[in-house]
C-alpha cells in the first residue's frame, strides 16, 4: 500500500548545517531509503519527494541540528470517513496498477483490544496484596514437563513468536536470539530456515563449541515446521529446543508466508532453496496433511525425529478458537500459540491484515474453555499473541487463562521500529525487516539484543507488580476474577464481570454463553 | 555387517517402541521390518542404514530421511519420503497421495503408480515414477528432476519455478509457468543412466522435457 502524502516533511533551513555550509552534512540524504531528500545544484539539502515519506522518522532522529520535523498529514482528512486519505490512496493504487495493496506490520485502526479491561487490586475482601519489593513472585512457566526429556523452563512467561529470516534481517534474528538468552525466554526461527548462529546464540553461547555462556541465563529456540518447509531437515528439527507446527498466523490466517522477491537475497535463497529474487509464497496449507488424523501423525513423528526430548508446539491463526484449540490439543502438542487479528506480518494483502480474523481478547476465552473441556488447561500451555504491548496486556491475557504471551510487533519496536508499515518493501531504515546490506549494518545484534532484553525485563517487572498487587505470588494463579470489563461490549465478548454491575452479563451467567 | 539382516516385527508396537528398536538394530545391521502398516512416520530422520519394509507401509514413511536407504517391497501409504534431504527410498508397488513432497535431496523411486500431488514442492531430489502419476504432480517445484514413465493427470508442474520434469507418457493438462522444451543429449544420458540404475523399462529418447517458463513467475498481487 502506498502512503503517498501521509506525512508532512519540514526541513528548517535556519537550523540545517548544510544550508550554511553546503556539503558539510547530508545525513538525511544518506539515511533515507525512500529518496525523500536530495542535493540541489548548490549542494544544498532539499526535500525532493515529500510523497515518498513513510514516517519512519529516522532522519529526524539522526539530524545533528534537529532541523527536521515529520508530522502526520492525515488528520485533516479523517473527518471525511469513510473516504479517508488511506481509502482514497488505496482506490487510486488499485485503479492505476490493477493490483491490490500489500503491506507489512499489522492491523491499523481500532478493534476490540485489552484497553477496555482493567485489573482488580487486592483490598480487604480478597487475599492481601503481595509486596513487590520484598517478596517473591514466581514467573517461570514450564513446557512439556511430563511429556519431554528436555522441558522448556521459561524464566518469564514470554516468547518471541515466529518471524522468519527473510522477513527479518539476519542481524534482527540474532538480536532476538541474544535477547532470549539474556532473559531466559524463547525465540523462534520462523519459517525461513535457521540462521547458523541462532541455536547457540539463543542458548546463550557466542561460539558453536558451547563452552562458556556469554549471555546468562540462556534461552531457547523453537524451530518452525511450516507449510513451505523452507530449510527443513532432520538436523534443522534437532537444532532447536522445541518444534513449532505452524497452522496459521494472526495477520493472514488462511494464507501462507509471503516473502516478496525484493527480499530474496542470495543467502535467503540459499537457505530456502529457491532462485534469488523469486517470490517465496508458502502454501496456505500443508500439502502433506489431508485430515486431522494427519496432523496428529505429524506431531507423533516430529516427537520421534527429535527423540522424544523436546516439546512440540502448535501455532494457530484466529479462526474458530474453541474448535481449533481442541483439535490442536487432541493432536498431542505441549503448547499452543493462538495469534489474534492484531498480529504482525512482514507482508500481507491489505484486506487480509485489516479484515480477517478474530481480535486477541476474543480468542483467549474460547481457547481456555476448549482446554478445560479436555481437562488439559495449564498442562498444555496456551500462549496469546497479537498486539501484546507490555506487562499490562500480558497480565490481562494471562488472567483470562493464557499461560504466557508473545511479543512480536512490540519486539520489533523495541529494536527501533517506528511502525512505518513498509516492512514488505525490504528497505527498513532500522535494518530490522530488510535484506539490504546498507540498512542491515545499522543494526548491531549485541546492542539491539540488549535493548530487547531491557524491554522484556521491564515488561516482566510490570507483570510482577500487577500480579503481586492483586494478591498473587505466582503468575499461574491469575484468574478472570482479577479483571473487569469497562464497557458492555467487552463484557459481552469476554464474559468478564462488568465494572459497577460486578457480574458477567446475564447470558454468561449460566455457563459460557453456549 | 553380518550376513543375515535383523528382523523387526512391529506388530502391536507403537511408533516409539518400534523406532527405538529399529535404531538399536541399525547400529549393527541392516533391518527387515514386518507388519508396520499401522505406524506413521517410521524411519523418520535416519542418517544411515539399510531398511527393507515388507508388505504395506504406513503414512509418512522415511519422513525427513537424511541418508538411509529404505526399500519397500509392497505399496507405500500417503506422503512416502516426505521432506527427505538425502538417501534413497524405493517403493516396489504403488504409492498413495503425496509421494516425495518437499524433498531437498536424495532419490525416490516408485516403481508402480503414484497418486495426486506427487513430488509437490520438490526442492532438489530426483524422483522417478515407473507408472502413472495423478493430478498436480511437481506443483511448485523449485529444483530437482521428476521423471514419469507413464501418464500424468491435470495441472502437471503447476507453478514450476526451477528443475525439470521428464515424461514418457501423456498429460491431461500442464500447469502455469510450464514449457515443453527440447531434450538435449545430456538429458537423454541422464535419463538412461537413472532408468537403468533403478531397473525401469523405458526408452530415454521417447521422453519429453518440461521446464519453467520463468524462474520468477507472475503471481497476481
Amino acid at each position: 500500500m502506498s502512503t503517498v502524502g501521509a506525512f508532512c516533511v519540514t526541513l528548517n533551513k535556519d537550523q540545517c548545517i548544510n544550508s550554511k555550509m553546503p556539503g558539510k552534512c547530508a545525513t538525511c540524504v544518506e539515511i533515507c531509503p525512500y529518496g525523500v531528500y536530495g542535493l540541489n545544484g548548490e549542494n544544498e539539502v532539499v526535500v525532493q519527494n515529500y510523497n515518498a515519506c513513510v514516517g519512519c522518522r529516522l532522519c529526524a532522529e539522526f539530524c545533528p541540528e534537529n532541523a527536521i520535523r515529520i508530522n502526520p498529514a492525515e488528520s485533516e482528512l479523517v473527518s471525511r470517513y469513510p473516504w479517508t486519505l488511506g481509502t482514497i490512496e488505496e482506490i487510486h493504487h488499485k485503479a492505476l496498477t490493477g493490483s491490490y495493496g500489500l503491506r507489512g506490520f499489522g492491523t491499523m485502526g481500532r478493534t476490540p483490544h485489552f484497553d477496555t479491561i482493567v485489573v482488580v487490586p487486592s483490598q480487604l475482601s480478597s487475599p492481601s496484596p503481595r509486596d513487590k519489593y520484598r517478596e517473591e513472585c514466581n514467573m517461570q512457566v514450564v513446557i512439556g514437563e511430563e511429556t519431554c526429556e528436555k522441558p522448556i523452563r521459561l524464566q518469564y512467561p514470554f516468547i518471541f513468536p515466529a518471524m522468519s529470516y527473510g522477513a527479518l534481517s539476519k542481524e534482527a534474528k540474532l538480536a532476538l536470539a541474544i535477547a532470549a538468552a539474556r532473559t531466559g525466554i524463547l525465540t523462534n526461527t520462523g519459517e525461513g530456515g535457521v540462521v547458523e548462529e541462532e541455536p547457540y546464540f539463543a542458548n546463550g553461547f557466542e561460539k558453536p563449541e558451547r563452552k562458556r555462556k556469554a549471555w546468562e541465563p540462556g534461552g531457547y529456540l523453537a524451530v518452525q515446521w511450516s507449510t513451505g518447509r523452507w530449510g527443513v531437515s532432520a538436523d534443522y528439527l534437532n537444532a532447536g529446543d522445541a518444534v513449532e507446527v505452524k497452522i496459521g498466523q494472526g495477520a493472514k490466517p488462511g494464507m501462507g508466508g509471503h516473502l516478496l522477491g525484493e527480499k530474496v537475497t542470495e543467502d535467503v535463497a540459499r537457505i530456502r532453496g529457491i532462485p534469488v529474487g523469486s517470490d517465496a509464497l508458502s502454501p496456505c496449507r500443508y500439502y502433506d496433511v489431508l485430515t486431522l488424523e494427519d496432523v496428529k501423525k505429524q506431531v507423533e513423528f516430529l516427537r520421534d525425529i527429535t527423540n522424544y526430548e523436546i516439546p512440540i508446539w502448535m501455532k494457530l491463526g484466529p479462526s474458530r478458537p474453541y474448535e481449533d484449540v481442541k483439535a490442536a490439543a487432541l493432536a498431542g502438542v505441549d503448547a499452543i500459540s493462538i495469534d489474534g487479528l492484531v498480529g504482525g506480518t512482514g507482508c500481507s494483502p491489505e484486506v487480509v491484515t485489516q479484515g480477517v480474523g478474530i481480535p486477541t481478547i476474543a480468542l483467549i476465552g474460547p481457547a481456555v474453555r476448549a482446554l478445560k473441556d479436555l481437562g488439559v488447561h495449564r498442562k498444555v500451555k496456551l500462549f496469546a499473541l497479537g498486539g501484546i504491548r507490555g506487562g499490562l496486556d500480558a497480565y490481562k491475557a494471562m488472567a483470562m487463562g493464557a499461560d504466557g504471551v508473545g511479543f512480536g510487533s512490540a519486539a520489533e519496536i523495541a529494536m527501533g521500529c517506528r511502525g512505518c508499515m513498509a516492512c514488505h518493501q525490504g528497505n527498513c531504515p532500522y535494518g530490522i525487516t530488510s535484506q539490504n546490506p546498507k540498512m542491515r549494518e545499522r543494526l548491531d545484534p549485541e546492542e539491539i539484543g540488549q535493548r530487547l532484553a531491557n524491554f522484556i525485563n521491564a515488561s516482566a517487572e510490570e507483570l510482577k507488580i500487577l500480579t503481586m498487587l492483586s494478591g498473587h505470588s505466582d503468575v499461574g494463579e491469575l484468574s478472570e476474577e482479577d479483571l473487569r470489563a469497562l464497557d458492555v461490549d467487552t463484557a459481552a465478548i469476554t464474559g468478564l464481570k462488568l465494572v459497577g454491575y460486578e457480574r458477567p452479563l446475564p447470558w454468561w451467567e449460566n455457563g459460557h454463553g453456549d | 555387517m553380518a550376513d543375515a539382516p535383523s528382523v523387526l516385527d512391529a506388530k502391536g508396537k507403537d511408533l516409539r517402541a518400534a523406532s527405538t528398536e529399529l535404531k538399536s538394530m541399525l547400529a549393527k545391521d541392516s533391518v527387515i521390518v514386518r507388519n508396520s502398516s499401522h505406524l506413521h512416520g517410521l524411519c523418520g530422520g535416519l542418517k544411515s542404514g539399510t531398511i527393507v519394509i515388507e508388505g504395506e507401509g504406513g503414512d509418512y514413511l522415511g519422513v525427513v530421511n537424511a541418508g538411509a536407504v529404505i526399500e519397500m517391497n509392497g505399496d507405500a501409504g500417503k506422503y512416502v519420503a516426505d521432506n527427505m534431504t538425502a538417501g534413497t527410498v524405493i517403493v516396489a508397488g504403488d504409492a498413495e497421495y503425496g509421494a516425495a513432497q518437499y524433498c531437498y535431496g536424495g532419490t525416490v523411486v516408485v516403481k508402480g503408480n503414484a497418486g495426486d500431488f506427487t513430488a509437490t514442492m520438490n526442492k532438489g531430489a530426483t524422483i522417478l515414477v515407473g507408472g502413472c502419476v495423478g493430478d498436480e504432480a511437481a506443483t511448485y517445484m523449485v529444483a530437482g528432476d521428476v521423471i514419469i514413465v507413464g501418464d500424468a493427470g491435470e495441472n502437471l508442474g503447476n507453478y514450476l519455478i526451477r528443475g525439470n520434469i521428464y515424461i514418457q507418457g501423456d498429460w491431461a493438462s500442464l500447469g502455469h509457468n510450464c514449457a515443453v522444451v527440447d531434450m538435449g543429449a545430456e538429458d537423454v544420458q541422464k535419463l538412461e543412466a537413472l532408468l537403468k540404475k533403478h531397473g525401469l523399462a523405458a526408452d530415454a529418447k521417447a521422453f519429453r522435457k518440461i521446464a519453467p517458463l520463468s524462474d520468477k513467475p507472475f503471481y497476481s498481487h
